[in-house]
């Protein structure tokens, strides 16, 4: 069972990384003539795609990012080759540019661009193995460090892991308190039993409708509420922001986590517990000073769990919070450093922005597998990070109960 | 309804027995039911103060149930209820005014299985102590020494307080549960079967800490162990199917028991003991 699961992860793994590759890959640049409807034309562009029966091609990106693909069948190509000197350039706003030679090309309207736009400017055609490493690290790199006006990411990772953990902050004292409330409190009555069931079912709600929800009761319930009371001329809190979706997540994830809890609590030796009420513990102090400690790990896999849930969600956090663009991060240098109202960029967005914006430019199809490998990559790191921590506790308490 | 009582008790204990002497513990027609059975019926048992008084009888007989009415810990069992009076120390232990942690302060609690907190040595004997608020590092020093010495067990753990209490044998962490239970200085201590995961050399040195303790706590002890309650107790009290037989000075019971039944289970076990 284990084994198959690794199985999975792995195939995913390999899926994602493959495609991924692709976005940072160098692409030849090839000169081509061919015969279209249009009559004879010729051009020179990077070769995306190659096979026994058809080429795709990229030209130069002059005006904007995105250029046009052309699709080109073998039968009417006329000639086809990988010049030595061929370049491409790219520019820092994430363009890229073909020529021949050294000079700084002209595009068809007589602009030229800056020689202080150029990020990278490589021989497509005669790359070493060890320069195309080295170019692909440094993509990679660009990719996952840089802003957003660049192609980069950073903004959407940096938002991710702040909401997972602003999230993780918030569900975790709600969780463990429900939990502790429905375990040791509530006993068998009509209310726990109700919240019992509860549970279970929010744990089955579908996930964009929590965005829904908290579009209505934090958005625009609270958040409205607060801008009213404030008169503030402008919607602060009464638009999508970090916390709003951060607390959405918490309602998301507050199912798992209370049901993580009483398990462990409910493996909380009675020994224990009599114990400390024998010596004059109130029914409180039993539960922090010993049925707490004892159940840490538990807690942990609590949190595991919330992250492993939160972090892979990005359908409510679009009517939440979550941007295509948002022009600040959500923590920075600026008192008051953790900015709750921003809206904010998430990795999950990036991947579906990519994917779809792309639906027929491989490279944007790449780069949304790429993003996706960095928010696994994230959600694993987070999960790793606890596991390690959890099993250090299971190892004291294994030492204890030697 | 009380003719009938004063008669079992009669027949029960020898009426002059406890008189003149302080009680520690007192149950009057204490009747405790679990959900499905009845576990102690209209029992009537004094515990003197400063005395060693063990509780015997088969397994099933209500000795635990008994044991936990006087500080309440059946409170905890789901389904539980309890009928009858229970007096600690003079006080009703099951009035509505009666604070739970105080009662159980003053009547300390040692189980059958030795149960240490996953703390360290140190901190599982001042559990108590920085629950009655004491928090000066001197202070908690001093008193855990000296329920530690108390119970025997400081010289053995004096390099190791700072350890696991999971670390230490079950003979010392034994110890350590009673020390943990002396350090807030109770007036009563209730004993649950606390020898019977130890060793023959464990159970020896935890019979001389309860003859020791008695001069300062009233301790009421179940036991399995017939030499046990004979080597240890003031007086004994035998109970079966919920009820309590006969209660009489330990001597008395195991030489010359008024009831054959007593006599039976006594002679029984002893033989079985022996074999």
């Amino acid at each position: 069972m284990a084994g198959l699961c690794l199985l999975a992860l792995a195939a995913v793994l390999a899926v994602l990384v493959q495609q991924a590759v692709r976005a940072f890959a160098p692409v030849p640049v090839a000169e081509l003539r061919w015969r279209s409807d249009a009559g004879e034309q010729q051009m020179l562009a990077a070769v995306v795609f190659e096979d026994a029966h058809e080429l795709v091609v990229r030209g130069s990106e002059w005006q904007r990012r995105g250029a046009e693909y052309r699709r080109i069948a073998r039968a009417d190509l006329l000639q086809l080759d990988w010049p030595a000197d061929a370049r491409s350039l790219r520019l820092h706003d994430g363009r890229e540019i073909h020529r021949r030679g050294l000079a700084l090309p002209q595009a068809p309207d007589g602009s030229r661009p800056a020689a202080a736009d150029v990020a990278e400017d490589v021989a497509s055609n005669r790359l070493s193995r060890g320069e195309t490493a080295g170019l692909m690290l440094r993509r990679a790199w660009d990719f996952v460090a840089g802003t957003a006006q660049g192609g980069g990411v950073f903004p959407a990772l940096v938002g991710t892991v702040v909401l997972v953990l602003l999230m993780s902050v918030l569900v975790m004292p709600l969780g463990v308190l429900l939990a502790l409330w429905l375990h040791e409190y509530a006993g068998s009555g009509r209310s726990a039993r109700v919240l019992r069931a509860a549970m279970a079912n929010l744990a089955g709600v579908p996930a964009v409708i929590y965005g829904l929800f908290g579009l209505v009761l934090f958005v625009n319930g609270v958040g409205g509420g607060v801008d009213a009371l404030m008169h503030s001329a402008t919607p602060r809190w009464g638009g999508g922001g970090l916390l709003w979706s951060a607390l959405t997540l918490a309602l998301l994830t507050l199912p798992v986590v209370v049901i993580a809890t009483e398990e462990g609590l409910a493996r909380v030796p009675a020994a224990l517990r009599h114990g400390a009420l024998a010596l004059g513990a109130t029914r409180a102090e039993m539960l922090w000073r010993v049925v707490l400690p004892v159940a840490r790990p538990a807690l942990l896999t609590a949190f595991i769990l919330a992250v492993a849930r939160a972090a892979g969600e990005v359908a409510p956090l679009m009517l939440v919070g979550a941007v295509r663009y948002a022009p600040a991060l959500p923590l920075d240098g600026e008192f008051p450093y953790l900015h709750l109202s921003r809206q904010f960029m998430h990795l999950g967005q990036s991947v579906y922005d990519l994917a779809l914006a792309g639906g027929d430019a491989p490279r944007d199809m790449a780069q949304a597998h790429a993003a996706a490998l960095l928010l696994l990559v994230v959600v694993v790191g987070l999960n790793a990070a606890a596991i390690v921590v959890r099993n250090r506790l299971r190892e004291r308490a294994r030492e204890l109960a030697v | 309804m009380s003719a009938r009582e004063d008669a079992v008790d009669a027949a029960v204990m020898p009426p002059d027995l406890l008189a003149g002497r302080e009680l520690a513990l007192e149950a009057r027609g204490l009747s405790l039911d679990y959900s499905e059975r009845r576990a102690l019926d209209a029992v009537n048992l004094q515990v003197p103060r400063r005395r060693v008084t063990a509780l015997i009888g088969p397994s099933g007989c209500g000795k635990s149930s008994l044991l936990r009415c006087f500080n309440r810990l059946n409170d905890e069992i789901a389904g539980c209820r309890v009928s009858g009076e229970v007096r600690v120390l003079g006080l009703d232990a099951y009035a509505e005014t009666t604070a739970l942690p105080e009662l159980r302060r003053r009547v300390g609690m040692v189980f059958q299985k030795p149960n240490p907190f996953p703390q360290s040595v140190a901190d599982n004997v001042a559990f108590g102590l920085r629950l009655a608020g004491l928090r000066s590092r001197l202070e908690l020093d001093d008193r855990v020494e000296a329920a530690l010495r108390a119970a025997g067990l400081w010289e053995e753990v004096r390099d190791r307080l700072d350890d696991s209490a999971l670390r230490l044998s079950a003979g010392q962490q034994q110890r350590l549960v009673i020390a943990r239970a002396l350090a807030v200085e109770p007036e009563v201590l209730l004993m649950d079967e606390p020898a019977s995961m130890l060793d023959p050399i464990s159970t020896l040195r935890f019979e001389e800490l309860v003859v020791a303790l008695r001069e300062r706590y009233s301790v009421l002890l179940v036991t399995h162990n017939m030499q046990q309650a004979a080597r240890v107790a003031d007086y004994t009290a035998f109970l079966q199917a919920g009820r309590l037989l006969e209660f009489d000075a330990t001597d008395r019971i195991f030489t010359n028991p008024r009831l054959r039944g007593t006599e039976d289970y006594i002679t029984g076990r002893m033989r079985e003991d022996r074999g």
